[in-house]
């Protein structure tokens, strides 16, 4: 729901109050859910069932029409509790909460049923049991809709002001667009200087520039930005706070600590490059196994007509793809977190070919090999630098998916042994002076900061976004979004374009003088707590409940309280108090007594 | 020409896919005042048509639609549908851009999208939005999620039998509509107009479109599509369901011979996506992708790939060098396959996709003054600063107007282009 429906929301009409009219919809989801469940029976069913006024079915109840159906049967029908059949709640909740809202109706007055992902796509054999389910589940939805009170947003101050955490690329970028858009931006960077990886990687695709120069482009724009604030070498200890109003603890380089209060925070905490296992296609056992961030730099520094390493003059070069990166189990050895990456690094390919060419154009004498899988050269002007490459007499062998060629480290260059698809799989000899490790990109050890901003990472160990189209920078924290490679591999302009997009997201968050945030929280009954304190030990959300000495009914007694702008409404509270004195809004424990009801009479 | 109407916005947004809709939501929602315009009659770009989307498979539908109704519904976005933008021009206080709406034959204010028309039209048509594998009538809403719900009359094919207006409880049909000009000033705009793929015919060696059950990827989506045109896949000849269905990969892109020598970059992914779907729904057949490079560089995309080679799914490694029909019309692929040394090697499928590649939408932008790369894509003079940046002042591109980029770069560009139209809004002296 946009922020404008969401004002809208005090502009209520009572008709709440009056004899419940509930209109039921079942939605199709196109086939989604028709094709399995009988909609046309649900609807039928429910339209006999107490309270319900209205019961229908469509084809796509989120599209324009659909929507349109609730808000005339409010406005035209007296309907005043909504009850959808339809996708998960993840995606259409808050449409149809703005459905209510643009009919004058409170739009927490609306219960989401999923019969989409719990019945017709696991129950996909079995049509008549997903339909009675489907049938059940509206049912339970009406009931608790029923005992549903309308709700308001919890309405949080926002700070304008942002902290970004890391000074790479991302989060100069994020903090830069930030900046112009006016808010207050801290920096806080780990390192002592500002940059990040691009400080040293040679020269970089797509504009053959030195790559340094991307980083302090940016960072001479950053810095003449009164609005801004750096802090390097500094370490974050702790951050406290919710959405519009997060405080971090900052250690700064001269030991003092700082206080940075932020309305919104962009973790850009950027990539590091994998480092092979001592052994893993020869790594450690030679000075002439390097990584292509070294090799880069080697190139780079390489002037005149041949390139050395340890005073010997290079011949040849082998270029290896895919180390460390789309590695499969039982084949490659597992990391520290015993798993293997099973991903791409994305930027590998070009990469490689971009340093294979700089080193043909820089020392044509050079020959060189480059041993690939799949050649990923996805980007605009990538495939040129492939052709180019062919053209530089660079010389391709392509190993299977699942084999790994063998690296011998001998006294006076290195052999590779591979097969070779290009020549019907035969068993090829490769011999180098120098082998370069293509190694991939792994994130950044962050563990300390995704313990204190409760950041969810993927099996990938990437930071996990909520929803790479729906949501593809936040994370299910509100007021945290992720900026560049903390989320998984990209290149710079990729990263660029992805940092604007978590500024953006935190321009438009903090555009207005306060949030709305989900009424979900816990709620005291004062008159039924006994000030036990039992919810406040099961409460893992610091500050969000706390026990307080408070006048009731005329006495003085000790009673549980919510801070509702910290509460993430989980529960854990509810399920420890004895005399149900806790609930949750939107979750009651009468609620959920009502559905469990309605679902077990069948 | 009927009458004119101006209107003034802080950015206009040309093209309403996803890159048009996110950006528009973007600016929207942080306050500013958006018109996003689209020549077709609903908004919702090629991403609304496809079946679902790689790696979440989630369905197409299910995230395009929250995305149409959020930016139909948003106070500050207005949308414009069935226009066109006919120029653009630079001003000292920003940009003006003259649109023509064109003809829909219905009076918007009164439709109350009653589909009585559409029933009654005894005409029927080619109906794009299913790329010509299903029908629709003469006057029709263009799809069922459409938005907005305003039918559309085909002026070429109605044959003026009236039944339409006969039938229409709101009398809005009106035959003699004619196009509409409106002026749009803008402080800024958002260049979001996306792609079309490479033409069926582009190779000559590939059937030039007249094998009738060599179908295009995009057909294939609407095939695969939960509430596509058969409700399931068969393929054009007969009616039969497929037995062996084949993947032709870089159909139209990594080759110079056809003008597109760039990698399309979504082409190996939808596919694999389109083979595990078939997979679903077809367990018995066998599906082959013929491919050069699998290219799954997107976060999740390698796992996907390999969860498709688990299902079964064959992946060849080969090039196909020409394809052509038998008396059947079962699909004859002379490929040369990677691993046996290229001996050519004639196999039979019973339906096969061309996964064709994504090329630019237009020739040329509006007659503004924006630079394109040789494969007329809009290229951005600040790659590693801001590559929304076009080099005109307050002009910003997103999607794969810049080049061919997934779902989830395109969301990741329309929020990069929102991001610098606002600060330009911001900090720019426009009045």
């Amino acid at each position: 729901m946009s922020k404008e429906n969401q004002k809208e929301e005090n502009a209520v009409n009572e008709s709440y109050r009056q004899k419940p009219k509930v209109a039921v919809y079942v939605c199709h989801c196109g086939g989604n859910i028709s094709d399995v469940i009988d909609v046309k029976r649900v609807a039928a069913e429910l339209s006999k069932y107490p309270n319900v006024a209205i019961s229908r079915e469509y084809a796509f109840m989120c599209s324009s029409t659909g929507q349109d159906f609730v808000v005339d049967d409010i406005k035209n029908n007296g309907i005043n509790r909504v009850v959808i059949a339809a996708c998960s709640p993840f995606l259409h909740e808050l449409t149809f909460r703005g459905a209510l809202n643009r009919a004058g109706l409170n739009p927490y007055l609306y219960e989401h049923v999923n019969i989409r992902e719990q019945s017709s796509w696991v129950h996909k054999n079995d049509k008549e049991g997903a339909t009675l389910k489907a049938i059940s589940l509206v049912k339970a939805g009406v009931e608790k809709i029923l005992r549903q009170d309308p709700l308001n947003s919890i309405r949080v101050e926002a700070l304008h002001s942002v902290a970004v955490i890391g000074a790479g690329i991302a989060g100069l970028r994020a903090a830069l667009s930030c900046a112009e858009n006016g808010l207050d931006v801290t920096i806080i960077e780990k390192s002592d200087s500002i940059g990040g990886n691009l400080r040293r990687s040679g020269n970089i695709y797509p504009t053959g520039e030195k790559a340094s120069s991307i980083p302090e482009n940016l960072s001479k724009k950053v810095l003449s930005m009164k609005n801004v604030k750096i802090y390097t070498q500094a370490e974050i200890s702790f951050v406290g706070g919710y959405v519009g109003n997060f405080q971090l603890n900052v250690k700064k380089s001269d030991g003092n600590f700082e206080k940075v209060k932020a309305g919104a925070i962009i973790v850009a905490t950027g990539f590091n490059h994998y480092i092979p296992h001592e052994g893993e296609y020869g790594w450690k056992k030679s000075t002439f196994v390097l990584t292509l961030p070294q090799f880069n730099e080697l190139l780079e520094q390489s002037a005149g007509s041949e390139i050395e390493i340890e005073g010997k003059k290079i011949k040849s070069v082998a270029f290896m793809h895919c180390v460390g990166s789309r590695q499969i189990d039982g084949i490659d050895k597992p990391g520290k977190n015993g798993k293997v990456n099973d991903y791409c690094s994305r930027i590998c390919c070009t990469a490689i070919i971009h340093s294979a060419n700089r080193l043909k154009e820089k020392f044509p004498y050079v020959d060189v090999f480059d041993i690939y899988t799949d050649m990923r050269t996805y980007g605009m002007h990538h495939e040129k630098y492939y052709k180019d490459a062919s053209k530089n007499d660079v010389i391709f062998f392509r190993r299977p998916l699942e084999e790994r060629p063998v690296v011998e480290i001998g006294s006076d260059s290195i052999k590779i042994k591979t097969k070779d698809v290009l020549t019907m799989n035969e068993e090829m000899e490769i011999e180098a002076d120098v082998l370069v490790l293509g190694t991939g990109i792994v994130p950044n050890d962050i563990s300390d900061l995704v313990e204190y901003l409760k950041l969810p990472r993927g099996s990938d160990s990437f930071l996990q976004e909520v929803h790479p189209k729906l949501r593809p920078v936040e994370v299910s924290n509100n007021g945290i979004f992720i900026a560049g490679t903390a989320q998984g591999p990209m290149d710079v302009m990729e990263t660029l374009q992805a940092a604007n997009t978590a500024a953006v997201k935190a321009a438009a968050l903090l555009s207005s003088p306060d949030i709305p945030l989900d009424p979900f929280v816990a709620v005291v009954d004062e008159d039924k707590c006994t000030g036990c304190g039992l919810c406040l030990a099961e409460c893992s959300y610091s500050g969000a409940l706390t026990m307080m000495e408070k006048e009731v009914n005329g006495k003085k007694k000790k009673v549980a309280v919510v801070n509702p702008a910290l509460c993430k409404g989980c529960g854990a509270c509810v399920a420890v108090c004895e005399p149900r004195a806790i609930n949750v809004a939107g979750w009651t424990l009468d609620q959920f007594d009502a559905m469990v009801e309605a679902i077990a009479k069948e | 020409m009927n009458g004119k109407t101006e209107h003034n916005c802080d950015t206009l947004i040309v093209g309403s896919g996803i890159a048009g809709m996110q950006a528009a939501l973007d600016i929207g929602d942080a306050g500013f005042n958006v018109i996003m315009v689209e020549k077709s009659p609903s908004i919702g770009g090629k991403m609304i048509s496809l079946s679902k989307v790689f790696p979440t498979l989630d369905c197409a539908s299910c995230i395009t639609t929250p995305k149409m109704a959020a930016s139909s519904h948003h106070p500050r976005v207005q949308m414009m549908t069935y226009t066109e933008v006919k120029n653009i021009s630079k001003k000292a206080d920003g940009f003006e851009a003259l649109l023509i709406k064109k003809p829909r034959f219905v009076i918007e204010s009164e439709c109350i999208s009653c589909r009585k028309c559409e029933e009654a039209c005894p005409v029927y048509l080619e109906d794009e939005f299913e790329y010509g594998l299903g029908v629709k009538k003469a006057i029709s809403i263009p799809f069922t999620n459409a938005i907005p719900q305003f039918p559309v009359l085909d002026e070429e094919k109605c044959i003026r039998c009236g039944a339409c207006a006969r039938v229409c409880p709101k009398d809005c049909i009106d035959y003699l509509q004619k196009p509409e000009e409106i002026t749009v000033k803008a402080k800024s705009v958002i260049i979001a107009t996306g792609y079309e793929i490479t033409p069926m015919d582009a190779k000559k060696e590939y059937g030039e479109n007249k094998l009738i059950n060599v179908i295009s990827s995009l057909q294939a989506e609407r095939l695969l599509a939960p509430h596509g045109p058969y409700g399931k896949v068969l393929r054009p000849s007969d009616g039969k369901i497929p037995d062996s269905i084949a993947y032709v990969q870089c159909a139209g892109s990594r080759d110079e011979s056809i003008g597109v020598p760039y990698c399309s970059r979504v082409c190996c992914m939808y596919a694999i996506k389109q083979a595990m779907l078939l997979s679903g729904s077809l367990p018995l057949s066998e599906i082959t992708i013929y491919y050069m490079d699998i290219r799954a560089f997107g976060k999740g995309y390698e796992q996907f790939y390999n969860q498709a080679r688990a299902m079964g799914i064959n992946f060849v490694k080969a090039k196909v060098a020409k394809i052509s029909e038998d008396s059947q019309h079962n699909v004859i692929l002379r490929i040369d396959r990677q691993e046996e040394g290229s001996k050519p090697q004639e196999v039979k499928h019973d339906l096969v996709v061309l996964s064709q590649g994504l090329i630019p939408s237009r020739k040329e932008f509006f007659g503004l003054d924006v630079k394109l790369n040789e494969y007329g894509f809009i290229d951005s003079p600040a790659k590693t600063f801001s590559p929304a940046l076009t080099g005109i002042d307050g002009l910003f591109v997103a999607g794969v107007a810049s080049g061919p980029k997934d779902i989830p770069d395109t969301i990741m560009e329309a929020g990069s282009a929102a991001m610098e139209a606002l600060n330009y809004l911001k900090t720019a002296k426009i009045s």
